[in-house]
């Protein structure tokens, strides 16, 4: 579904991403994991449009976006959470998650705009309990929410998520990891980066490490989690 | 001949205050709207209601244009001018800040009032009223058809644009421009394009303005700066990004300017309204309007 070649990309002289290749196929949960800088989330950034980057291609369904337009992008299917739950936040819950509809929100589409927002709902129902409330006014965990139930408005075939549990409760956590399951198995494809090593290499089917921009290791969750190097650096010994 | 008495002068002082605070509402509005998307305070937004003014008497006057055609014509010509300022002076920039941003304005402020005093000169200009001069006595009170005319218009910008953000996708992903725009797009908005009609959509509200005040207070190339002031004042009064806090400060700013010129001194009526303006904020900093959970999380 997805196929990155040789990407490359850079803020001002400082190269953040160095010949990145990977691969997301169709159906899978693929999982990002990286210390801190190492360039996970200017990845995602590049294949969502708001980073422009210097070289490689972007493939999505066989099709070269890179360069596209990030509202061109999103139309296509790729939904991307950015890092620290980038809500509206001087608009309320509701607007929030109308607007990740805006690219085909239209009178004949009310139905599907309202199925969809029932199953955010259904999904987070403290944001159905907070619907009338400004976004801003939320509680961290709350928006983060808010940034996926938008996400998934937006008829999300691929969905990039950067760092979903962050600053959020271990057992919100475990919530929102059994989501980005359920969502695969309705045939969501995702790209996951996190900081929580361990749940996402067991969430995913395959997973890259990414180190000071460069891929350094790729495997399956099995072979990711007995593997000694990402287990000294990654899971805590 | 009739005995003017205080009650009739009151009320013509208030009705005086509403036409003049319609003028500062629109243009406080048109301050909201820029700001609602992108955060610029947009100082040239007193050049749009001088320059409707001017192309108003442009073409009905002087090109004998008929009314029912020179008002939109006037108003779709100024508003290709804020489409020209986005193009010309606001997406140019290269990595902006809204500080640079409204610098830009103030530039673009600054070459509308030369281009227009070398067009226009320097001399004010009149229009006719729109349904004549004959005044309306209203319990004694004296007034001019055309003060109807210009709270009518205010009336319907007002409901028009209450509609449009508070119930309209469009006015929304407006709205969300503002607030984050790198999720702006990311939800499909073209924020580029929503910073151009938010441009668009003050420079009609701003000609609108401009055509209904001419008749009565003539219009000059230099006006602008003081109406951007007054709209400006209005809008921080009624608490900046609020529509119904930008006409309920412009109305305000209106009557205490008219009320204060009347009863105490015309010399000081720029700085009544503005004193009322400090002692309000000094209660209540968000404005009458804003929303203090929101003012909480601006920038601004
Ligand atoms: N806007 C920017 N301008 C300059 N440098 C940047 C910018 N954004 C990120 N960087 C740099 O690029 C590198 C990669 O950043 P990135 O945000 O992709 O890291 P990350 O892997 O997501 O880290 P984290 O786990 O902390 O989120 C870092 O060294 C960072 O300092
Ligand atoms: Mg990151």
């Amino acid at each position: 579904m997805l196929r990155i070649d040789g990407l490359n990309a850079s803020y001002g002289s400082i190269r953040v991403l160095k010949d990145v290749s990977i691969q997301v196929p169709a159906g899978n949960v693929v999982s990002i994991i990286g210390a801190n800088g190492a360039g996970k989330s200017t990845l995602l950034k590049s294949i969502s449009g708001i980073m422009k980057i210097n070289g490689g291609r972007i493939l999505y369904k066989e099709r070269n976006i890179a360069g596209m337009r990030t509202n061109q992008i999103v139309r296509l299917g790729v939904s991307h959470v950015p890092e620290g739950r980038q809500i509206f936040a001087h608009l309320t819950v509701c607007d929030n998650i109308n607007l990740g509809a805006y690219h085909y929100f239209k009178r004949s589409n009310r139905l599907e705009i309202k199925e969809r927002m029932t199953r955010v709902y259904h999904m987070f129902p403290i944001l159905e309990k907070r619907s009338k409330q400004i976004a801003g006014t939320l509680s961290g965990g709350e928006q983060q929410m808010l940034a996926i139930g938008r996400a998934l408005m937006g008829r999300p075939e691929l969905l990039l998520l950067d760092e979903p549990s962050m600053g959020i409760a271990p057992l919100v956590v475990r919530e929102i990891f059994n989501v980005i399951k359920q969502l695969n198995q309705s045939g969501v494809t995702v790209l996951l980066v996190e900081q929580n090593a361990k749940a996402a290499i067991k969430v995913a089917h395959n997973s890259y490490v990414l180190e000071r921009g460069e891929i350094v290791l790729e495997g399956s969750s099995a072979e990711l989690l007995n593997n000694p190097k990402v287990k000294e650096h990654y899971l805590g010994g | 001949m009739e005995k003017i008495t205080l009650a009739s002068q009151l009320l013509q002082y208030f009705i005086t205050g509403l036409t003049v605070g319609s003028v500062y509402a629109m243009v406080a509005v048109g301050f909201n709207i820029i700001y609602n998307v992108t955060e610029i305070i947009n100082f040239a937004q007193g050049e749009f209601v001088m320059l409707g003014g001017l192309i108003m008497v442009f073409l009905h006057v002087a090109m004998g244009l008929s009314l029912i055609l020179a008002f939109p014509a006037t108003i779709v010509l100024v508003t290709l001018i804020g489409i020209l300022i986005d193009r010309l002076a606001i997406r140019p920039i290269r990595c902006p800040s809204v500080l640079t941003l409204i610098i830009a304005t103030i530039a673009v402020s600054i070459i509308i009032k030369g281009t227009a005093s070398f067009i226009w000169g320097k001399n004010p200009f009149d229009l006719p009223a729109f349904s004549g001069r004959n005044p309306i006595n209203i319990l004694g009170a004296v007034i001019q058809p055309q003060y109807f005319w210009v709270i009518g218009f205010l009336v319907v910008t007002a409901v028009a644009l209450s509609i449009f953000f508070d119930r309209t996708i469009m006015g929304k992903a407006m709205s969300a421009c503002a607030d984050n725009p790198n999720a702006a797009s990311l939800v499909g908005i073209n924020v580029k394009q929503m910073v151009l009609l938010s441009f668009a959509l003050s420079a009609a509200i701003g000609a609108v303005a401009g055509i209904t005040i001419t008749p009565i207070s003539l219009m000059e190339y230099d006006r602008g700066a003081m109406l951007a002031v007054k709209g400006f004042g209005a809008a921080i009064l009624g608490g900046l990004g609020s529509f119904p806090g930008a006409i309920l400060g412009g109305l305000i700013m209106g009557s205490i300017e008219s009320f204060g010129a009347g009863l105490i001194s015309s010399g000081y009526k720029d700085a009544f309204a503005l004193i009322v303006l400090l002692v309000i904020l000094f209660f209540k900093p968000s404005g009458l309007m804003g929303s203090v959970e929101i003012s909480r999380i601006k920038r601004f």
